[in-house]
């Protein structure tokens, strides 16, 4: 019934997340799931592939908020980056660019994280 | 209490005794009149006598069997009760044939002197002899209508429509064949066509013996009763007045009734002839069926008894209020049923995690001894696997029960209650033998257990029903409170008309709208969309309506008021919620619309000339950063009314009401609504928004909370306030 899901890649030391389908009130509980398993396995650089993202709720959108402080905290980060251009409507109209680093694609957040890495 | 139907069928009783007095009567005047002439009446007189007695005695009949009917006793009295009246009637029959008696005959002298009548004629030669014959067939004929009556209320036990016709065919029968003797002579033999209708009478008489329902709900006790009464009524019968006129005992008791009767009336004689012969076939019939169920009484006991725990369990399913009662009716029922000697209920609960089950009740064994020699889990594990039941033959030997011989545990049997095919509990019977259970206790064992699955999910359901509806209650009083929040009219400012409503997906929702007059030509305004529904995006909506109508106060300036509702709010936001919200200012003399944005969807313009643009200025949402960023994210849009300016606040349901097909309704559907509608006014400009999303989305329901304001600029020179106050929440 669920139209999300959570995928689970790496790219070196980054951990990335691709979500498919509808992130709203319903399916927001999947990604909290998910990004509290990467704060189990202590990996704190989180890239969140929203390429196949088709929408967000205001619900999904909190989901973000509840972790990034304690990634920021522990060094680490949640980059959002190749989202839909409606999606991102909803993330800008919110404000979300001044609070997240949204980037184009995929390989624009992993080069800032080894960046910073570096 | 007496009621028309009562007295009428009192009077009907009257009237049928009364028809059954005038026969007697007309009999007694019949045999008189033969008497007096010295020989028979006319055949005329004959015909009338007779047809007087039928209908007297079928008046007499009709009042017994409904006296029968209203009256039904248990096999056993009912054959004690006869057998009184057929001592009762042997008494009246030896004591009216000792009275009167002609003195002892002389040798030589004919033996008719000593009847008193003609053998030959039936004309009685002393009046004593009417008198006698009269009394005597009075005796037997009502004694034959009782006996017939009673035994009626036995034969007809689970009546069954064939069983109905069987006893009417006999009584017909036995009608019919005295009938037919209605002119023969006392005395003479039947000839063939009434022999052929008496053996057919007869046939009947046995069909209708073997109707012994009743004896298979009996005790063994009650058993034992019965064929002692049914005993005693048969020797009754037989050796009194019955139809062995002719046996050594009946010629003792009665010597010569049997003429009497015949004389006064043969087919009276032959009916009442034939329903002791019926008594007698019934009697018999029923001692010996009643020596053959004895041994299997106890079985039928077991069966009545699965039946009435059966019932009882059935019965609790209706009365679920109190668990603890049900569990114990649940536990009792295979006791109670005869198929176990201790049994007990556990059941898993719902409500932890943990599918652990619990013994809640047992019954006939100590719940806490169970407990300890019982690995409840490892049996449970196995019902749910099978769910089925199991039967351990020999319990002791199992490794799963620790029990010694003293705790009674012989033979276990195991039985899940399912429901929807999920286990939520377990049944255990246990008996204090090895091999004790027979298959059909075992299924007995098994249907309780559903049963009592059905009834403990039943009182689950309706506890959850009942739960359901005190939130129910909670939220619509919730709903209420949260309507009371909406304001219920918007300040009047000349040349300005507003039209505003709220649709919450659920009972409570977070959209939040609201008007506050900062001076005589200037009006705030709010419109907010607390992320998330239902209740906690509901208590942040209402304390967003404290902080608006605060801090509104405060300030004139968009950007203050939100910098301040964000200070103020902010703390009391969980991490993850957030509130967008758009301010704005309206200021008719200066004809200006000054507005920011925090996160919020954006305010919509349409022009006259059906210019249409979003104001996309900066702003991020309330709750979303703590520090300056937030004020520093803020920026003012400032519109220049000009008249006939159409501006529409919304929240996010609006513009994301999506369709069948998961389309979106958008941003410039509703853009080019308004546009389409900006010479309306804005009341009818709210409509059509309204309308057109409806139509859009069609049979679905909103699955989001939906707030829709629109203004209407009329200008300062328009006549009169134009103001629409229509505002709620539905």
């Amino acid at each position: 019934m669920s139209n999300f899901s959570v995928g689970f890649r790496s790219s070196g030391t980054v951990q990335i997340l691709d979500l498919r389908g509808e992130l709203d009130a319903h399916t927001a509980a999947e990604l909290e799931a998910a990004i509290q398993k990467c704060q189990r396995d202590q990996t704190y650089r989180l890239l969140v592939n929203g390429s196949n993202l088709a929408y967000i709720s205001s619900a999904g959108l909190g989901v973000f908020m509840a972790f990034i402080e304690d990634f920021r905290d522990r060094g680490g980060d949640i980059k959002i980056a190749a989202l839909q251009p409606k999606v991102f409507n909803v993330f800008d109209l919110l404000g979300f660019p001044m609070l997240f680093d949204i980037v184009p694609t995929e390989g624009d957040a992993i080069m800032k994280f080894e960046t910073i890495a570096r | 209490m007496i009621t028309l139907p009562t007295i009428r069928a009192k009077a009907r009783t009257v009237l049928l005794g009364l028809a059954f007095g005038v026969s007697v009567v007309v009999a007694f005047g019949y045999h008189l009149l033969a008497w007096s002439a010295g020989k028979p009446p006319d055949d005329l007189f004959g015909v009338f006598f007779h047809l007087v007695l039928l209908v007297g005695y079928t008046s007499l009949w009709v009042i017994a069997v409904e006296h029968g009917e209203r009256n039904r006793h248990a096999a056993a009295r009912t054959f004690w009760g006869l057998a009184v009246f057929a001592v009762g009637a042997i008494v009246a029959t030896v004591l009216l044939l000792l009275v009167a008696r002609p003195t002892e005959a002389p040798e030589g002298i004919d033996p008719t002197l000593l009847l008193g009548f003609d053998l030959e004629s039936g004309v009685p030669i002393v009046m004593a002899s009417v008198f006698k014959m009269n009394s005597l067939a009075l005796v037997k004929g009502m004694f034959a209508i009782l006996l017939l009556s009673r035994l009626r209320t036995l034969v007809l036990v689970k009546r069954t429509r064939l069983s109905q016709r069987n006893w009417n065919l006999m009584l017909g029968l036995m009608g019919a064949s005295s009938l037919a003797t209605a002119f023969t002579p006392a005395g003479t033999d039947l000839n063939e066509w009434q022999t052929i209708v008496m053996i057919a009478a007869f046939v009947m008489m046995v069909v209708n013996s073997f109707r012994l329902s009743w004896i298979v709900s009996l005790s063994f006790r009650q058993k034992m009763m019965a064929a002692g009464m049914s005993l005693l009524l048969l020797i009754a019968l037989s050796a009194g007045i019955g139809v062995a006129e002719d046996t050594l005992i009946a010629r003792s008791v009665s010597p010569g009734v049997q003429a009497y009767i015949e004389h006064f009336s043969y087919p009276l004689s032959m009916f009442s002839g034939q329903a002791v012969m019926f008594g007698i076939l019934y009697c018999a019939t029923t001692i010996l069926s009643l020596l053959f169920h004895l041994p299997t009484t106890s079985d039928f006991q077991q069966r009545a008894g699965e039946r009435a725990a059966m019932h009882s369990l059935a019965h609790q399913v209706g009365d679920v209020f109190v668990a603890a009662r049900l569990h114990e009716a649940i536990s009792r029922s295979p006791v109670d049923a005869g198929c176990a000697h201790a049994a007990w209920l556990a059941l898993s609960d719902p409500g932890a995690a943990s599918l652990r089950p619990r013994i809640v009740e047992a019954v006939n064994i100590d719940r806490l001894r169970i407990e300890e020699i019982l690995d409840l889990e490892a049996l449970y594990d196995e019902l749910q696997d099978k769910k089925k039941p199991f039967v351990l033959e020999q319990a002791l030997a199992d490794r799963r029960i620790r029990a010694l011989p003293a705790d009674g545990i012989g033979s276990l049997v195991a039985a899940p209650l399912l429901a929807r095919d999920r286990v939520i509990g377990a049944l255990f019977a246990t008996k204090n033998v090895a091999m004790g259970f027979e298959r059909d206790e075992v299924e007995t064992i098994a249907l309780l257990a559903a049963q009592a699955a059905l009834a403990i999910e039943n009182s689950r359901l309706f506890e959850q029903q009942v739960e359901r509806e005190r939130l129910a209650r909670e939220l619509s009083i919730a709903r209420e409170v949260q309507r009371r929040l909406l304001p219920q009219s918007a300040p009047q400012l000349h040349g300005l008309a507003v039209a505003a409503s709220s649709v919450s997906a659920q009972e409570v929702g977070g959209d939040y709208y609201d008007f506050v007059r900062l001076d005589e030509d200037r009006m705030g305004l709010i419109v907010a969309d607390v992320s998330g529904k239902g209740t906690s995006a509901a208590f942040y909506m209402a304390e967003m309506q404290g902080i608006f109508q605060s801090a509104s106060r405060l300030t004139t300036s968009p950007i203050d008021f939100l910098s301040h509702a964000n200070v103020a709010i902010a703390d009391s936001l969980e991490r993850n919620v957030f509130i967008t919200c758009v301010y704005g200012v309206i200021d008719v003399r200066n004809e200006t619309f000054v507005l920011a944005r925090a996160g919020h969807c954006p305010a919509a313009t349409v022009h006259l000339t059906g210019g249409a643009s979003y104001l996309r200025s900066g702003g991020m949402g309330l709750g979303l950063d703590r520090t300056d960023l937030f004020r520093k994210s803020l920026s003012e849009s400032v519109v220049r009314l000009q008249p006939g300016d159409v501006i529409a606040l919304y929240t996010d349901g609006v513009v994301e009401s999506r369709n069948g097909t998961q389309e979106e309704f958008g941003y410039d559907r509703l853009l080019s609504v308004l546009a389409e509608n900006r010479h309306e006014d804005a009341f009818e400009i709210h409509d059509a928004v309204i309308r057109a999303l409806a139509s859009f989305i069609g049979d679905k329901e909103y699955d989001d909370d939906m707030t829709l304001l629109i203004l209407k600029w009329h200008g300062i020179g328009a006549s009169g306030p134009m103001i629409s106050t229509r505002v709620g929440i539905s």
